[in-house]
């Protein structure tokens, strides 16, 4: 099982309840197909960076599913087909997101590390503090000399 | 800028890593160190649909920008570059903007 990533753009001339029922078509299809849909996101009308079948905006839609490769196909006919949908994109994220979490969690060690060492060296915090105003005078100096 | 690049002779020493100080010559030119943005802000993510973020890297024209201007690091604009690409494919980014 992977999880991917569908993004695609609704003309923007479709009737809105066209358009959901579309994409509410689509969510069922794929879930009868043996998906199972994690996120669905309609941002809305957006402007397109370029002109696409003398378009300029579209609605963009988001629909985020963990299922087989098959499924892709099936799914990348039907938007073809579709007289709605101007153009498609296909994102494989499992692997991004498995990367991302290891990198979460490298982070979320190194951070808690320094968490354990913090409180040792906050305690002399203070005399350190004394020590940057005692040292501050010298600092300019220092340039001169170099 | 272009009169350190304009100088014959470094050019054959010092083909690249421009990012340092250069010493030498008759001025002394003080660059400030480039940083990638990416290191710094630990921003772990670059995704194609985060176009905020993939703007800054993108030039008037809708050009890439090079590392060598942005500082990006080479894992970060690798990632950056597929990144923008995907986005021009959804037209998020223009591939090439008309003005």
């Amino acid at each position: 099982m992977r999880i991917y990533e569908e993004l695609f753009i609704i003309k923007p001339d479709t009737p809105e309840e066209e358009a959901d029922q579309y994409v509410e078509q689509l969510q069922t299809q794929l879930t009868t197909a043996g998906a199972t849909i994690d996120k669905v996101e309609k941002w809305g009308k957006r402007r397109l960076a370029y002109r696409i079948d003398k378009y300029r905006e579209g609605f963009y839609v988001l629909l985020q599913f963990t299922g087989d490769a098959n499924l892709v196909k099936e799914l990348e006919r039907r938007l073809r087909v579709a007289d709605m949908v101007l153009k498609f994109i296909t994102v494989r994220i499992d692997e991004t997101l498995k990367r991302l979490e290891k990198r979460k969690k490298v982070r979320d060690k190194r951070s808690a590390k320094r968490a354990s060492t913090a409180p040792p060296a906050g305690a002399p915090a203070q005399p350190s503090l004394e020590k940057q105003m005692t040292e501050t005078p010298a600092m300019p100096g220092l340039p001169k000399e170099a | 800028m272009a009169e350190s690049k304009g100088r014959p002779g470094s050019a054959g020493q010092r083909p690249t890593g421009g990012d340092k100080a250069v010493i030498g010559g008759r001025k002394q030119y003080f660059r400030r160190k480039k940083v990638c943005r990416f290191c710094v802000e630990k921003i772990d993510d670059i995704n194609y649909k985060d176009i905020k973020l993939l703007h800054g890297f993108v030039a008037e024209r809708g050009k890439i920008v090079p590392r060598r201007i942005s500082g990006v690091c080479a894992p970060h604009q690798r990632r950056l570059t597929d990144a923008i690409k995907k986005a021009r494919n959804i037209a998020l980014l223009p591939f090439a903007s008309s003005f």
